[in-house]
């Protein structure tokens, strides 16, 4: 008894000790925790929908220079905590996206890898091609730490069977956003059944920063140091957002919140909603949205006629300590490549950064009009951010909340948050 | 005067060497995964935490100063105090009358131990998703039912106890585990004993049951305190930032993960986690202290 | 007597299918949802209940995309192994700080109770910095690090053997027993009930375990099954009937490892008057 005792214990010894070997394509003597799989590069992305499309992508690539990757997708939470601990002393993928939420801390911290010779010596990135500022939220002084992967624009999305009910004519480039209150109204039906438009309290990049720019106002200043939601063009834009509220044209904030503006649309509960470029995969699956939706171009401001789309883009970056670095740079550089964006476009997974290869984007899903988001292109302001863009976005959102419940006037509300938003950005 | 040597006997250093032999792999591994971590943290308070654990700033007690006149962080920490009261009572009731109905010898007792304890082995994920749909104000199962359209998880007065039913029904089978472990412990004659003298079911629960099962509800009602006061993982998954009812029911884990994951003001965060942590010693504590009036070791 | 007995053992029994249909509806719901086509899943009006065609599309996908024999084989070894760290380290702890006296035990008790109180969140960081640094990271051992050690399961066992009678010991000392002998051939047998609900416990936590899986192990072959189903919520839309199908076969080990667990407490550790 006593020896078989013994027995088990070392027995669990012996494979406890095995466990450190015990690695998935066994790891033996990592030096600094780094990848010596033969060079397999490992790239990080925290959207699943876009995984098979560049997979497909990065197969090409693999083809054309024998260099392996392998694509990991990493829930957006857990990813950034990924980032940051990599950052802090860990190991990082070798290619991973960026974002502009985060950016300007990594880049001016020295985390990411630093292309700017490698980017003006390439014969595949040409880094003319890409939106300006795009290119600006991947450059810190003067350096490029990324390669502009893609861009998104809005568009306004409704439901052409309540509309038809209704009486309506459906959205095209002459609506205005008095035209979008006017008609939200309409169709709007008493019983509840129905609303005219749904726009919740944090749809800053889908909606209200659009309608903000496009009267002329601002949310924050080209220099970054000042908030632009006290400014009265920004106060009289966002105030179209309050007679929404008050005309009892959008659900509640309750309803909204448990239900995001997306699922109201393919649920039949609601006639309008604004929204990204991005969403355009979920929407081509949804047989409601396929059979009674479709979008059109943004409303745009009746005084000044502007249209504006905001957009955003992410970028491709290496980390400046990996093992792999020559090898990471080759792949971003492939990626970013007219080719590859081209394809980008044509496999439906992203309008691309690279100039005019995203035509044929539109294509991906020919039920609806994506043509709108291609035309939404003419006048692009790039979404608002700072620093610590999460701080304030996160603070304004918060302070819309007493705007929905009818406890604030959206005149206080936008001076509040411009107040904290410039006590958050005088800390930067 | 010198105080008398006192002789160590060869049984207390016997105890003393094996005490220690038997517990060094548990300490050593407490101490270096976890313990460090948290003087770290508690270190990082006194900061303002710059990029990536560079830069920091010594500020003191500036963090400190900045929470106790946040009235976010006391609305948390009320709201977290709201659903522990609310979960660990609860739950703890139910599943000890259901550890002792199924502990007996009974038909289907196999089953019913089985399907109380599923909740337990559901993915996050699809609970959180499964009881959002249940307690949606529009179009949940619910509120169909009821033919009510109460805002179950949006309503800034109900959200946090809607959550607690939550974490009531996921823990039940947690603590019926652990009720039922300590009751196998429990030898039998006591209760036969008891029948002989006459005792009725009833009787013999609060005389023979809970007296001796007094250890594990102990541990159960410490372990679920501390857990009920951590709780993010619900609170994260069920409501939407955009929620109304959030700020009178985020938590202050909810709040430090927000501050430390999100804002990257790891300072502050640290600052709200040491606030926990002192709330939950001093509870702690009193527990320890209380468990010498109605615990019964051998 | 007869019917006295009868009418209590029908409420019980009526009290028991109560409990277990509220314990159950979410699963249904589950279940149901894993039938249904995405459009249905996500339908909020009119309510659907039943699906309309009972469709087997998502468990065929969710069977073909994710490779569920590597994630079950990943998973259980993460489980078996913090088991079985988790039993071994605490049993031994839980016993010295139950049965021995010895300096500063009471220090490093309060140790223990205090990593309890300690949000678990706040480890992930530091602990991914150290497996990194020691280049265990998408390994197996990387995994379980942070389950090396256990303080609940420490208190536990404590509690365990405090409700063991003193004498014990003492007869086993005038047998000529020293103290590790004591403790592997007399007082850790009487504990065997705890340590199996710790080794429920530790199972089931492992299992669920999210964020650090998430982040310590993101090659394809080496993930568990939290992080696959955490994969499949995509960042605008989830296909909810696959993240249903899916969890539902990830939770059947789980039910199967409970179910044989589960025997162990019936057949008897608790014997009649044993440990006298």
């Amino acid at each position: 008894m006593k020896t078989r005792r013994i027995a088990a214990l070392c027995m669990c010894a012996v494979m406890t000790a095995s466990l450190a070997a015990c690695g998935g394509s066994g790891d033996k003597g990592a030096s600094e925790g780094g990848k010596d799989k033969g060079g397999k590069l490992s790239v990080m992305i925290w959207d699943n929908y876009q995984e098979p499309g560049l997979k497909e992508i990065i197969a090409d690539f693999t083809e054309e220079t024998g260099i392996e990757a392998e694509l990991q997708v990493v829930q957006w939470n857990e990813y950034w905590t990924l980032l940051e601990a990599g950052a802090q002393g860990g190991e990082m993928p070798d290619v991973f996206w960026m974002h502009s939420n985060e950016s300007q801390r990594y880049m001016s911290n020295e985390i990411l890898l630093d292309l700017t010779d490698k980017a003006s010596d390439s014969e595949l990135v040409d880094m003319s091609k890409y939106p300006e500022e795009i290119k600006e939220l991947y450059t810190y002084d003067g350096k490029v730490y990324g390669i502009p992967k893609d861009i998104d624009t809005i568009a306004l999305w409704y439901n052409k069977t309540m509309f038809d009910e209704a009486g309506v004519d459906y959205p095209d480039e002459t609506w205005t956003w008095d035209t979008v209150v006017e008609n939200a109204k309409k169709l709007t039906k008493e019983d509840g059944s129905q609303y005219g438009i749904a726009i919740r309290n944090d749809n800053n990049q889908e909606a209200y920063y659009n309608i903000v720019y496009d009267m002329g106002g601002e949310i924050i200043s080209d220099d970054k140091k000042t908030s632009g939601y006290d400014d009265p063009n920004t106060i009289k834009a966002m105030q179209y957002i309050e007679k929404l509220i008050q005309d009892g044209s959008m659900p509640s904030m309750e309803t909204m919140s448990e239900n995001n503006p997306d699922i109201l649309l393919k649920s039949g509960k609601s006639a309008m909603s604004f929204h990204g470029s991005w969403m355009v995969s979920t929407f081509k699956q949804e047989d409601y949205i396929k059979e009674n939706c479709d979008c059109a171009v943004m409303p745009m401001d009746a005084d000044s006629g502007r249209r504006v789309s905001i957009y955003n883009g992410l970028g491709w970056a290496a980390a400046a300590n990996g093992d792999n670095t020559e090898n990471a740079w080759k792949l971003i550089e492939y990626l970013g490549s007219e080719k590859a964006q081209q394809k980008q476009a044509e496999l439906g997974i992203t309008m691309s950064a690279w100039d005019g290869t995203s035509d044929t984007w539109a294509g991906c899903a020919p039920e609806f009009n994506l043509q709108a988001y291609l035309d939404m292109r003419d006048d692009m302001v790039v979404r608002p951010y700072s620093r610590n863009t999460v701080t304030w976005e996160n603070r304004a959102s918060e302070i819309f909340k007493d705007v929905y419940s009818g406890n604030m006037s959206m005149e206080d509300a936008c001076k509040q948050i411009a107040e904290e938003m410039n006590a958050t950005l005088s800390e930067e | 005067m010198a105080k008398p040597k006192k002789k160590v006997t060869s049984q207390e250093r016997n105890e003393f060497i094996w005490g220690w032999i038997f517990i060094i792999p548990t300490m050593l591994g407490l101490i270096i995964l976890n313990i460090i971590p948290i003087f770290q943290t508690i270190y990082k308070s006194f900061f303002k935490t710059g990029d990536f654990g560079r830069g920091n700033i010594f500020v003191g007690m500036e963090n400190y100063q900045k929470m106790f006149a946040d009235t976010q962080v006391w609305q948390a920490l009320l709201n977290t105090l709201k659903y522990a009261l609310m979960e660990v009572p609860f739950s703890i009731i139910i599943s000890l009358v259901l550890a002792v109905l199924l502990n007996r010898k009974m038909r289907g007792r196999s089953v019913y131990r089985t399907i109380m304890f599923l909740p337990m082995v559901a993915a996050p994920a699809a609970v959180a998703m499964v009881w959002r749909w249940l307690f949606n104000s529009d179009f949940g199962l619910l509120n169909h039912v009821l033919g009510t359209k109460i805002n179950w998880i949006s309503s800034p007065d109900i959200a946090i106890y809607s959550i607690a039913v939550i974490g009531i029904w996921s823990i039940i089978g947690y603590n019926m585990v652990l009720f039922l472990s300590g009751l196998q412990e429990i030898p039998g004659d006591y209760y036969e004993a008891a029948s002989i003298d006459g005792a009725t079911g009833l009787k013999q629960f609060w005389h023979i049951t809970c007296p001796l099962l007094s250890p594990t509800i102990f541990f159960v009602l410490i372990t679920r305190i501390i857990g009920a006061l951590q709780v993010f993982d619900l609170i994260f998954m069920v409501m939407d930032k955009s929620n109304p009812a959030l700020m009178k029911t985020q938590s202050l884990v909810y709040l430090f993960y927000e501050y430390s994951f999100r804002q990257k003001d790891q300072g502050y965060g640290s600052a709200i986690v040491v606030l926990l942590l002192t709330v939950i010693m001093i509870v702690t504590v009193f527990q320890m202290i209380g468990q010498k009036k109605w615990v019964h070791y051998n | 007597m007869e019917a006295k007995k009868k009418l209590s053992t029908f409420v019980i029994h009526a009290v028991c299918v109560l409990v277990s249909i509220t314990m159950l509806i979410p699963f249904l719901w589950m279940v149901l949802t894993a039938f249904k086509s995405v459009p249905e899943s996500t339908q909020v009006d009119p309510f659907i209940i039943f699906p309309t065609v009972w469709r087997t599309e998502a468990f065929t996908a969710v069977m073909e995309n994710m490779n569920f024999m590597l994630l079950y084989k990943n998973t259980l070894l993460l489980i078996f192994f913090r088991v079985l760290c988790a039993v071994l380290t605490a049993t031994l702890a839980g016993y010295a700080f139950a049965r021995l006296n010895f300096k500063g035990k009471n220090v490093m008790f309060s140790l223990v109770l205090f990593q309890m109180m300690i949000p678990s969140q706040i480890f992930i960081i530091p602990q991914y910095i150290m497996v990194s640094k020691i280049g265990a990271l998408n390994s197996i051992f990387g995994l379980v690090f942070p389950g090396l050690v256990t303080a609940f399961g420490t208190f536990l066992l404590k509690q365990a053997y405090m409700t063991l009678p003193k004498d014990l010991e003492e007869a086993a000392r005038l047998d000529g027993c020293n103290i590790p002998q004591t403790f592997v051939f007399i007082m850790a047998p009487l504990a065997r009930s705890s340590m199996v609900a710790l080794g429920i416990f530790t199972a089931v936590f492992a299992f669920k375990d999210l964020m650090w899986p998430m982040i310590v192990n993101t090659e394809k072959d080496m993930l568990t099954l939290s992080s696959a189903l955490a994969k499949m919520q995509g960042q605008y839309a989830t296909n909810f009937p696959q993240l249903m199908a899916a969890s539902l076969i990830a939770c059947l080990p789980m039910i199967v490892i409970y179910v044989i667990f589960q025997k162990q407490f019936i057949e008897g550790i608790a014997t009649s008057g044993g440990k006298l």
